[in-house]
């Protein structure tokens, strides 16, 4: 094969001292290892990668992070939840971290510390199929720690639970590997906020993998903020599945990185769930953000909803590709995906590519995009209304972010995430 | 003309018709009313032959043919007119051609010549005018962003272009203002005649202030449980289904 | 649903009206493809040095290349050496000089496919170029034409004829390095189309290129180029059918447009190459490359194509908007039943200041078949408050078919503005019992709907083609409800 396993990989791969695991996750990184091998780099030739400019990340070398960090220079993040983790370059941190008191049945920490869990076993790996991406491979090549969280059947927590993942200080840029499984059982009821914020880092590659059962009739509202540094690569890659009945909410501000990719893939095994994903990107100088969702309706009678809209300023880029597939199988599918687009200056760029691709009659599918910049006339109207155009600008990009945020039903996220809004407007 | 004898209805295995009768004379005119979920819907569906509703047993005779034999558009050629509570939208189906194609397929299955363009013109012109459709609304796509009050004008204008023997009118008075009420209730009246049979399904009384029927009837759990004069109507006004269906108990 | 499952069943079976094969005699080159192929091909035009060059260029661009597989269709791989790159009805070896020499068996083909090629029963207005297999028959209403300066003949004629323009555009829209089928198309190419409309003259009628294959085994790659040259206006219109035949026959055409400053080119396209039989043997494989380029000011291409024909189609009628104000549109209605595939769209390219592009593309699915909307919006950095407005609709007949939306939409200029829709549905009960109970019977009711889905692109065809498109749907969806 010509363009698979360049040094780039094989340079990350060649750690050896990697800390020693039970048998079964050796086999599953010995596997993945080989895999990453032999799997071609991303180049934009490839469907996947046609807009994404990948090469910086590619000729930058990053070392894994194989021993626990102790996590110097870092505090523990401020928050009003009970239950708040902590992740050091992708490994769990006990000393910054807080769990209070759990449900009966419930597991919530680290992966590290749950590997003989037999729902581990069954679960870890079951989604991500290391064989197809490279970066999932490579996550999984390289497992050594991230989050468990598993509900017990029937368990609803009031409180949302907030994990943090920060970087360390380091002379070379590091690779953070967080790899986590959340497993959301029968008729159980949770938040789980996730903040990718830089602590101590500068350039570094947040590779994170997250695989996500949701059993039946159970609802899991996911809030994701990325807030990376600068000059950090951030890359998520999250795999879902969802049983008959079930509710995933999902929401994923992208705000920081000078390269942020967030693919999802969802898939249902039973009827009648619903998959609410909605999105918002804040991109400027310097800045790429990249979406890709892949939604596969394989069960009859579900439900989804996507909406990502994208604020660009300065020099920004973003991706957009989404595509809605629905099987033969999968009669009553009602899904919609849309994604919006405001361009706010001269050299921002957008590609964005909705797709559909539908094999059964008796659905309800559309698409729709727009790429523009904000509307004269409205701009226009509030300034009749003695609104200073400044000010005008900031109310009308607040109210197209705001159709995303006022969907997080928690009221600190959404001043947060407005907050961070109003700081980047302010700054054009 | 229309005899319905014993009818049990389901859907999706669902009984909703348990054992109704009905005899509508030549010229009449009947109201059926009657609480939400009492069975009205179903009768004017099982009447017009739509898909999905299973006549488990029973008989309907129209001219003393069997009804339940004949396909939704031989039924339309017989004569019987189904006005819908919500008339379908036919996107890039333009209203005027929708109508003509109708008319005269309903024209040919009579066995009666088709009509040529200069004629049916002058016809859709005449019978818009009657019903006070603004002729704008012809030349749009059937139904497509029509107002709910354009909407039932509509269909009475097709009534009025088929000239149907047995007119259902399915809850035409829902989501009327007054205004639009009582230019669809003159457009009835208009139709009125001692050939035509007209059944008016809806659940309230204010309808039959503007169309003033012969026979009222009660249909309550798939039943037809009172019958009377228009005076019924006015008690059932007066004193609720509650009333009928305590007595019918009782 | 037994009423449903009897109208797929009936759809699949559906005929297919010109699956006759005409006995004309012919020259058929045998199968197989070299360099000697193509100088056989450009000695037999008794072409000139360069135009052989231009084809053995292309040709050797060609061996290097790879056939694209992006595309959302299935099919055996085409072997090119198993076709036959020429075939022509003997008689008409030097090209007939008038319609007294074209072979009245060709007339009579002509004439059952309802394109009669006598002018005197020649629909009115309209000038036809009969091309038959590999060669150009006939070409009416030369004359009247010639009249007001319009240029309305075969591209071999032109070669000869008209070298200045053919070698100024010919290529300039498409070049020979484009993509595999088109550099196949430039080293094989066989007839085809040469119009030119000059400076300020509208084009008195409309003007129609009818492709008949006939021959077994043969591909058929014509090229069409039309020239607009300033202020002037055209309506060309493209019909093709093929008989019905057991193997796969490639027809690899291709259309290149140029629009000088103020000029118009409206190109409408009825497609109905054989399908292949309802178990998806046989068919045209139609591979197919058309571009418009506005290369003037304020010049206006509009694509419209109903496509219902085709085992395998592949074609992207494409716009380069590169005038200031220039305007762009693709209307489109594909069909696929059977085990046809479409995988069809277009794309503009924005670059000039206040372009303007619209997309209208209505795709119907039936029985087995597989339909795919593919686009592309490019708005380039200087395409200044350009606007591109899309609309993809599907309607899906029949839960065995697929209906595929795959939009690409680049900006590069905040000032643009760019929408896009896509929706899905299918004929609804609702609907069909209303038509129903109106007295319409069910099959009327299907067509009726579906030409109703189809109205804005059916309104954009020129009224003999609109009647002929509405006909040829009908035909297709016949018996579309038992």
């Amino acid at each position: 094969m010509k363009h698979s396993a360049s040094n780039w990989i094989t340079d990350i791969l060649q750690q050896q001292d990697l800390p020693p695991v039970s048998d079964w996750l050796s086999e599953l990184r010995r596997k993945a290892r080989d895999q990453a091998n032999q799997l071609p780099l991303p180049r934009r030739k490839q469907e996947a990668w046609r807009y994404s400019r990948v090469d910086a990340l590619l000729k930058q070398s990053f070392t894994p992070v194989v021993q626990p960090p102790n996590g110097s220079g870092l505090e523990m993040p401020q928050s009003l939840s009970p239950h708040v983790l902590v992740f050091v370059d992708g490994w769990f941190n006990p000393a910054l971290s807080r769990i209070s008191d759990l449900p009966q049945g419930m597991v919530l920490g680290s992966l590290r510390e749950h590997l003989d869990d037999a729902s581990v076993k069954a679960h870890l790996g079951s989604l991500a199929n290391s064989g197809e991406n490279l970066f999932s491979a490579l996550n999984s090549a390289l497992i050594n720690d991230g989050l468990l969280l598993k509900t017990g059947t029937g368990t609803e927590v009031e409180s949302p639970i907030e994990v943090f993942y920060l970087n360390s200080q380091a002379e070379q840029p590091l690779l953070s590997q967080p790899r986590n499984l959340i497993l959301v059982e029968e008729n159980s009821k949770l938040t789980l906020v996730e903040h990718f914020l830089p602590g101590m880092g500068n350039a570094y590659f947040h590779n994170s993998s997250t695989e996500i059962h949701v059993g039946e009739k159970a609802r899991f509202s996911h809030y994701r903020i990325q807030d990376e540094a600068t000059d950090a690569w951030h890359l998520s890659n999250i795999h879902l599945v969802q049983a008959a009945s079930s509710h995933y909410h999902g929401i994923t501000l992208s705000f920081g990185g000078k390269w942020a990719r967030t693919e999802y893939k969802t898939r249902f095994a039973g009827e009648q769930a619903v998959c609410d994903l909605r999105g918002l990107y804040l991109v400027g100088d310097q800045q790429l953000s990249d979406f890709h969702l892949d939604i596969h309706h394989d069960q009859p009678a579900c439900h989804s909803r996507e909406q990502f809209k994208g604020l660009l300023h300065g020099k920004g880029r973003a991706v957009f590709d989404g595509r809605i597939l629905v099987e033969r199988i999968a009669q009553l599918t009602d899904a919609q995906l849309t994604n919006d687009n405001l361009m706010l200056t001269r050299d921002a760029e957008v590609d964005t590519k909705p797709q559909l691709e539908i094999y059964a009659d008796d659905v309800k599918c559309s698409h729709g995009t727009t790429v523009g910049q904000l509307d004269p006339q409205q701009l226009f109207y509030l300034r009749t209304r003695g609104i200073e155009e400044q000010q005008a600008i900031h109310m009308l990009c607040a109210g197209f972010a705001g159709e995303i945020i006022e969907h997080m039903h928690l009221p600190h996220l959404r001043e947060q995430a407005g907050e961070r809004l109003r700081r980047t407007l302010d700054r054009l | 003309m229309l005899s319905i004898n014993n009818l049990h209805v389901e859907v999706e295995g669902k009984e909703i018709l348990k054992g109704l009768n009905l005899e509508v004379g030549t010229g009449e005119v009947h109201a059926i009313m009657g609480p939400n979920g009492s069975g009205k819907s179903t009768l004017s569906y099982v009447l017009a032959g739509r898909d999905g509703y299973e006549v488990t047993q029973g008989e309907i005779l129209f001219d003393g043919k069997n009804l339940l034999e004949m396909e939704p558009e031989e039924r339309a050629w017989a004569g019987i007119f189904l006005a819908l509570q919500y008339p379908v939208e036919l996107p890039g189906v333009n209203n005027m051609n929708f109508l003509r194609e109708s008319l005269n397929a309903v024209r040919k299955g009579r066995g009666e010549q088709e009509l040529d363009a200069v004629a049916f013109m002058k016809l859709v012109r005449e019978k818009a005018a009657s019903v006070k459709l603004d002729e704008k609304l012809l030349k749009r796509s059937v139904n497509a962003g029509f107002s709910g009050g354009e909407k039932k004008r509509n269909e009475i204008l097709q009534m009025a272009m088929l000239e149907p023997r047995l007119a259902i009118l399915d809850e035409t008075d829902s989501g009327l203002d007054i205004d639009a009420l009582r230019i669809v209730a003159e457009g009835v009246n208009l139709l009125r005649s001692a050939e035509r049979s007209i059944i008016m399904i809806t659940h309230y009384q204010r309808l039959l202030d503007y169309i003033e029927p012969d026979f009222v009837h009660v249909l309550a759990d798939g039943r037809i449980i009172r019958s009377g004069g228009k005076e019924l109507a006015l008690e059932l006004e007066d004193k609720g289904y509650a009333w009928v269906l305590e007595e019918n108990a009782a | 649903m037994s009423a449903k499952q009897d109208s797929v069943d009936d759809l699949v079976k559906a005929g297919y009206e010109h699956g006759f094969v005409s006995q004309v005699a012919s020259d058929t080159l045998p199968p197989g493809l070299n360099e000697d192929t193509i100088r056989f091909i450009s000695g037999k035009k008794k072409e000139p040095q360069w135009m052989l060059d231009y084809r053995l260029k292309a040709y050797r661009h060609w061996l290097e290349m790879n056939e694209p597989d992006w595309a959302h269709l299935r099919y055996d791989p085409i072997d090119f050496q198993e076709i036959s790159y020429f075939s022509a009805p003997k008689k008409a070896g030097d090209g007939p000089q008038s319609l007294d020499e074209v072979d009245p068996e060709l007339l009579a083909t002509y004439e059952k496919l309802g394109i009669p090629l006598e002018e005197q029963k020649a629909l009115a207005g309209v000038a036809v170029d009969a091309v038959f297999d590999s060669v150009s028959v006939a070409t009416t209403f030369r004359k009247q034409l010639a009249d007001v300066g319009v240029i309305f003949c075969s591209i071999s004629e032109a070669v000869h004829e008209y070298p200045e323009l053919i070698k100024e555009y010919l290529g300039s829209v498409v070049p020979h390095t484009d993509n595999y089928f088109a550099a196949l198309n430039a080293a094989v190419f066989s007839d085809g189309t040469f119009v030119y409309i000059p400076e300020g003259v509208r084009c008195p009628m409309e003007l129609s290129t009818y492709f008949r294959i006939n021959e077994a085994k043969t591909g058929q790659f014509e090229r069409t180029l039309i020239v607009a040259d300033k202020g002037s206006f055209v309506s060309y219109l493209e019909g093709c059918t093929a008989p019905m035949r057991d193997e796969n026959q490639l027809h690899a055409a291709v259309v290149e447009l140029v629009a000088l400053e103020d000029a118009k080119i409206k190109y409408s396209t009825v497609q109905n190459w054989y399908p292949g039989d309802e178990n998806g043997v046989g068919g045209i494989y139609n591979f197919v490359t058309k571009r418009g380029d506005c290369r003037g000011d304020r010049s206006h291409i509009s694509w419209t194509q109903v496509e219902t024909g085709s085992a395998i189609t592949w074609k992207y009628p494409s716009c380069i908007l590169r005038g200031d104000d220039s305007v762009g549109e693709f209307y489109s209605v594909a069909v696929t039943r059977g085990h046809q595939q479409a995988d069809t769209g277009t794309k503009m390219y924005h670059m000039g200041r206040n372009t303007r592009s619209t997309i209208v593309s209505k795709g119907i699915s039936a029985a087995h078949g597989q339909n795919a909307y593919r686009g592309l919006v490019r708005m380039g950095v200087k395409a200044e408050n350009a606007r591109n407005h899309t609309q993809c609709d599907s309607l899906l007949i029949g839960d065995q078919c697929g209906a595929h939306t795959f939009p690409y939409i680049e900006v590069r200029n905040p000032t643009a503005k760019v929408e896009h829709e896509a929706t899905t549905s299918k004929i609804s009960e609702d609907q069909l019992f209303y038509c129903r109970q109106r007295g319409l019977k069910e099959e009327d009711a299907v067509s009726m709907i579906v030409n109703g889905f189809c109205k804005e692109v059916f309104n954009e065809l020129p009224m003999e083609f609109a009647v002929e498109a509405r006909k040829l749907l009908n035909i297709t969806l016949e018996g579309a409800v038992g």
